[in-house]
This record gives C-alpha cells, sequence and structure tokens, in this order.
C-alpha cells in the first residue's frame, strides 16, 4: 500500500489529507472532549457523502456510510462488504488512454480505500484483504485486454473471500465441533460470526450443551446471538462482564471470535475481550479462540494503547437498553469542560491468556501465528 | 510402538493389489485405522501412522507411474524405520550438554532414548547421580536403576510419591514421552505432569527428550482431552449396585470390601496410564530436530502439513 511511487498517487493523498484537515476542523470541537491520553486515536469521523470527491464509486459510498453507523461491522462482514463494493468498481473502470490497467487501477482505488478509512478506521483482516488485491493487480499481464483483466480480478477476489473467509469459516467450525462435548457448558463474549456459527452446527449435531452469553455496554452486541441461539432451542444465560467471575464457576470452556492476531500471539478483539480471558486463565478453564489466517498482522502490540478505535462518546450518554434512545446522567456531557469520555472499541489479550487458536489450518497455540504467516508467505 | 505402526504400513504397501491409487490411499487409511482402534493407547502408535500417511499424501503427487510410486515408498519406509536408532544416538549427543559434573538427575518411569542420552553422558566422563521414579503400577522405574547401575551410574529408586522430598537436590529433570502434541505438550507415562509441577515450583529445569516421530497433530485442552480418556477412569462406584452386594455379603462386609479395594488388576484398570503436560511447564525439547522450545513444536508440525 505504502510503496506507490507515483507522483499523481502523491498528489491525490496530499489533496485526501487536505480533506481530512477539513473535516478534522470540523470535528474539533468533540476532540476537545477526549481523554487526553487516548487523544493519539483515530476517532470514526463519520462519512460525509456530500464532501466525498466524485471519483467515490457509489457502491463504495453506500457501504462507507453503513461502516459509520455500524450498520456493518464485525470484521468479516466488513471485509466481505469492502471487497465486494471493489468488486463492482473494477467491474465499471475503464482505463483511460495512454496508460494500462496493472498501473492506473490502484492509483484509481486508493481514494476509494481513503474515503473508507476516513468513515471508519480499517480492520486489519481488510487492510491484508487490499494488500491482496493490489498484488494481484500489479503481477497482472500488461497485455491483457482491460475485460479480460476486469474479470480475471473480479475471480480473485471471489476466490479470495472463498478461500479465506467463507469455506475458513467452514473448516474452523469443523475442527471447532471436536472440542465441544456433551455436558460442556461455553462461554462467549459479545458476537462473532464463526463462534454463532459454530454454536448453531453444534447444536444440529445433537451436542447437549449449553452457552452463557457476556454482553456489555453500549454496544451490546451479544443481545444479537442471544436471540439467534434461543431461536434455534439453545438453553443460554445472558450476563454482563461485570458479572463474569461469578458465571465462570460452571464454565467448560471459553470460546472467543476475533478482530485481528499480533504477530506475537496477542488477541486484538471487541473490548472487554482480555477481562474474559483473564478471568477464565485464571479458573483453569480453557480460552479457545476462532480466527481466519487472513486476520493474521505482521505487526506486534503490547497493549490497547498504541493502536485501537475510539467509537462515538454519544452512545455512552445513551443507557436505554431498547432501540429508543434515553439519556442517561451522561445527558449534556459536552458542556462539562471537566468531563471526558472514552469509548474504546478493542483492546489486547495477552498470549498468555489464550489456550488454542482455532484457523482453517488446524488448531495452533497462539505464538504459531509468525510460522502462519511465514509459510503463506513462502506461497 | 511409532515405528512399529511404520513397518506394518510399508507391509501393507507390499502386499497391496490396489490399482488405483485412490483405491490405495484408502486402503492405507483404513489400515491405519484398524491399527489405531486395536490398541488402548492409540497415542504414539497415531503419530507414526499419520506421520506415513502424510509422506505418502506428499510423494504421491509428483509420481506418476504407480508401481514406481509404491516402489519408492516401501524404499523410504524402509529408510524410515532403520533411521530411528540413528536417530536415539543424535538426540543423546545433543541432550548430554544439559548434563553438567557433578550434577544430581531426576528421571521418570523407563525411556530408551534418555538411558541412552544417561549412557552417553556417563561415557563423556561427566560423573552423576540418578534418581529415578519407580513410576507405579508398571514399575519400570526398577527396569530403568538396573540398567544405569550395570553403566556404572549410581541411581536410586524412589517413590512415585517421594518426587517432592527429592526435588531440591535434583538440578534437573528428564523425562521421555509417547507423544508431543502441537502446542509442545507431553504425552507421557501417568505421574510427568505432577513431576513437571513439582519442578516448576521448585525452579528446577525440566527437559524432554524425544525423537521427532513421535510429534501428533492433537491439541488437547485439559487431561480428559485425550483420546485415551474414557468415562470409565477414575469413576466413582455406582453406589447402588454396591450397596446390593454389601446386602448380599452380609456381616462380613467389611473383610470383601476391603479385598475388593485392593483388587490390584481392577484398581489399574481404573487408572490413567497416559497424562499431558502442558507446555508451560517444560523448559526445553531435546530432539533430533535439534533443541526447540515448546512452540518451536508447532513450528516443525506447521511446516509438516500445512
Amino acid at each position: 500500500m505504502e510503496n506507490e511511487g507515483n507522483k499523481k498517487s502523491i498528489k491525490e493523498r496530499t489533496k485526501a489529507k487536505h480533506k481530512e484537515k477539513q473535516s478534522k476542523e470540523m470535528n474539533e470541537s468533540s476532540n476537545k472532549q477526549v481523554a487526553a491520553l487516548f487523544s493519539h486515536l483515530e476517532i470514526a469521523k463519520g462519512a460525509n457523502a456530500s464532501l466525498a470527491s466524485r471519483d467515490i464509486h457509489p457502491a463504495v459510498l453506500v457501504i462507507g456510510l453503513q461502516f459509520a453507523d455500524f450498520k456493518i461491522c464485525g470484521a468479516n462482514a466488513r471485509c466481505i462488504a469492502t471487497l465486494t463494493a471493489f468488486k463492482k468498481v473494477i467491474q465499471d473502470y475503464k482505463t483511460p488512454e495512454g496508460t494500462t490497467l496493472s498501473r492506473h487501477l490502484p492509483t484509481h482505488l486508493s481514494p476509494q480505500i481513503s474515503y473508507l478509512v476516513n468513515s471508519r478506521p480499517m480492520s486489519v483482516g481488510m487492510g491484508n484483504a487490499i494488500r491482496h488485491l493490489k498484488l494481484e493487480i500489479s503481477t497482472m499481464d500488461i497485455d491483457l485486454a482491460d475485460d479480460d483483466a476486469k474479470l480475471l480480478l473480479c475471480e480473485k477476489i471471489d476466490n479470495f473471500i472463498r478461500d479465506r473467509i467463507t469455506v475458513a469459516d467452514r473448516v474452523i467450525v469443523s475442527y471447532g465441533l471436536q472440542k465441544i462435548q456433551d455436558g460442556d457448558v461455553i462461554l462467549t463474549y459479545a458476537r462473532s460470526s464463526v463462534v454463532q456459527a459454530l454454536l448453531l452446527e453444534a447444536h444440529a449435531k445433537g451436542i447437549q450443551f449449553k452457552v452463557i452469553i457476556v454482553d456489555s455496554r453500549p454496544r451490546l452486541e451479544g443481545k444479537g446471538l442471544l436471540r439467534c441461539l434461543v431461536d434455534a432451542g439453545i438453553s443460554c444465560t445472558y450476563a454482563f462482564l461485570h458479572a463474569v467471575g461469578f458465571v465462570l464457576k460452571d464454565v467448560s470452556k471459553v470460546f472467543l471470535g476475533a478482530h485481528a492476531f499480533m504477530s506475537n500471539g496477542a488477541l486484538y478483539s471487541r473490548v472487554g475481550t482480555a477481562m474474559v480471558a483473564m478471568m477464565a486463565k485464571e479458573k483453569n478453564i480453557p480460552v479457545i479462540v476462532c480466527c481466519e489466517t487472513y486476520k493474521f498482522a505482521e505487526k506486534v502490540q503490547l497493549d490497547s494503547f498504541v493502536m485501537n478505535e475510539q467509537g462515538n462518546p454519544d452512545e455512552m450518554v445513551n443507557i436505554s437498553t431498547t432501540s429508543t434512545p434515553k439519556a442517561g446522567l451522561l445527558d449534556g456531557w459536552l458542556h462539562k469542560p471537566d468531563l471526558k469520555l472514552l469509548n474504546l472499541l478493542h483492546d489486547l489479550t495477552p498470549s498468555k491468556y489464550i489456550t488454542t487458536v482455532i484457523t482453517e489450518v488446524g488448531m495452533i497455540p497462539c505464538t504459531s501465528v509468525p510460522v502462519i504467516l511465514r509459510e503463506y508467505k513462502q506461497v | 510402538m511409532p515405528i512399529a505402526a511404520i513397518e506394518s504400513l510399508v507391509e501393507l504397501i507390499k502386499h497391496s493389489k490396489a490399482t488405483t491409487l485412490s483405491e490405495f490411499m484408502e486402503s492405507l487409511k483404513d489400515a491405519s485405522q484398524k491399527l489405531k482402534s486395536s490398541v488402548r493407547n492409540s497415542i504414539s502408535l497415531s503419530a507414526g501412522a499419520d506421520l506415513f500417511l502424510r509422506f505418502v499424501t506428499r510423494t504421491s503427487h509428483d509420481v506418476t507411474n504407480f508401481e514406481a510410486c509404491k516402489e519408492h515408498l516401501m524404499n523410504s519406509g524402509k529408510v524410515l524405520v532403520e533411521k530411528a536408532v540413528a536417530v536415539r544416538h543424535k538426540i543423546a549427543e545433543l541432550g548430554v550438554q544439559f548434563i553438567k559434573d557433578d550434577a544430581t538427575i531426576l528421571i521418570h518411569s523407563y525411556s530408551r532414548v534418555v538411558m541412552l542420552l544417561l549412557q552417553q553422558a556417563a561415557a563423556h566422563k561427566i560423573r552423576f547421580n540418578v534418581y529415578v521414579t519407580e513410576s507405579r503400577p508398571t514399575s519400570l522405574g526398577i527396569k530403568s536403576a538396573k540398567i544405569l547401575c550395570k553403566a556404572g551410574i549410581p541411581a536410586t529408586i524412589i517413590l512415585d510419591t517421594a518426587v517432592g522430598y527429592v526435588i531440591d537436590k535434583v538440578d534437573a529433570v528428564f523425562v521421555g514421552a509417547e507423544g508431543v502434541v502441537e502446542n509442545g505438550g507431553l504425552i507421557n507415562a501417568i505421574g510427568t505432569y505432577q513431576l513437571a509441577v513439582v519442578a516448576k515450583a521448585a525452579n528446577k529445569p525440566f527437559y524432554a527428550v524425544i525423537e521427532s516421530y513421535k510429534f501428533v497433530r492433537l491439541f488437547p485442552l485439559n487431561q480428559y482431552d485425550l483420546p485415551t480418556h474414557t468415562s470409565d477412569l477414575l469413576a466413582f462406584p455406582d453406589l447402588e449396585s454396591r450397596c446390593y452386594q454389601e446386602s448380599q455379603i452380609g456381616e462380613n462386609s467389611e473383610q470383601n470390601i476391603k479385598e475388593e479395594d485392593y483388587d490390584v488388576e481392577n484398581f489399574v484398570a481404573r487408572n490413567p496410564t497416559v497424562d499431558y503436560t502442558p507446555p508451560e511447564y517444560i523448559t526445553l525439547l531435546c530432539t533430533d530436530l535439534g533443541v526447540l522450545t515448546p512452540s518451536g513444536v508447532s513450528d516443525e508440525l506447521i511446516k509438516l502439513y500445512l
């Protein structure tokens, strides 16, 4: 992504930066209310479709808005949405005179990407997928006709979604099933699409088990999972994060989803995950994380402060548990100069709290994340 | 055991009448499944069988002539078997560096490769003492002690319950293993886990000495997640049927219960023969691939199976 020595792209980037500056100034008032230690963290500025340049494809505009409003959330859903939108971009793309597709298409894509990043910081998996796409574009035969090249790229995108996400999930579910036995009590935190698929599949296989869903404000994502599992007829308990110590005493296994895995084996996931993993390890309960290998990052991260994402602080003001908003004690916080709100979206679980990671290549200890990265690089 | 599994699979190839590759693979898979289900403790056996099957899958891809492929597999299977002894010598040579002069070593039960390592160390003119756990119910520790004494190494047999008592005098613990699992944990004769826990508590290094053909693709989450675990192990007696028996026995019941409790065969059958030692208790694994940390095992397994 970084190595584009193209003058044009630099120009476009400076343009984008200028635009960012403008929108930053607009958000200045709310930035003041961010806790000092976290002022470096990215805040989703919210997509502004009217500010976006003409070059942005409508499909990208739509998902940008959906990302910003958390209408599409979860690493897998966002990655699939991005790739599908980029497929449309590629299909509607026409190479200008005097240049080739493999040279020009990346510069056409980069404003779309920065628009998406502006609407919500990109997830690690999305970054990996986009890097993969750019690599495919740059290694394409230069003599290939436009239509053929576009067709080939779309096929490559479809293959990526199939191999690294949808089929990978099915393989992970099949591995996970080996670790769920009759009589198990499984605890999970918030909502992960793979864990949900695994629990539903285990129930469909006739395994007798119970589920404890731990959830936390302000997103309350576990409610969606709860509804889904209860509809399927699985016996569930729903508890908030502060009760985790209490509910853990009956638990036999903890299954967690992942946003990303770092090279040092640390898990980057929904805020609160680290606490659940730590408590479970303390009680000698195995902590099992389900994660596709495309979410493995080459970065090393030691804490949740250096890199993280801030959500909208206003979410914390709303204390309603139903869809109609209800302001709590924090109402009017913007007018209190000494009051700062912090709504972190992710946290980092150190590798010592994780027993195993289930990936599409098998069950591995989380210290083997760099091994998988290395093996994939060789291919 | 893993070597025996490979040998029997090679024998199968020799007599195989399969005409297509898929038929051939199917028969090999069937055979290894049969081997695994035929013994009570299939861990080390499945390591050998899986390794050979993986090898077959890999080579069969790049060979077009089926007969030549069979020939090639048979030969390499034989080589694998022949290498097994040489491998143990290599490990022993690597492991000697962990025994210092005037050291006291604690070993568990009997393991060929640990024996070889200690003999090799003695041959290097290193002076050391060995404590050997008796390792009930097999009492294989006695066999170990005899072999060591014959080699001129001072050895003392200790009770399995005396591990905590001697650990402060010990400089390092050496164990063999039936299998090494994916996270670098060990599956070994019962008692290894408690030995490792005691060693960790006393801050003593705990070394596993093992051949790389014993690496298995298993990932146990705890003791009860092993293929050897069955529900009748360490189960509480069925009280109702027992009460019924007692009432039939009548007055002399006390004596009868005593006899039943000490019925050795019954008591051994109800006890597990192996346990699982998690990787955090293991200092290093000394293998023919080199000296590995527990996480290095997963590295090797991924390289082999990905």
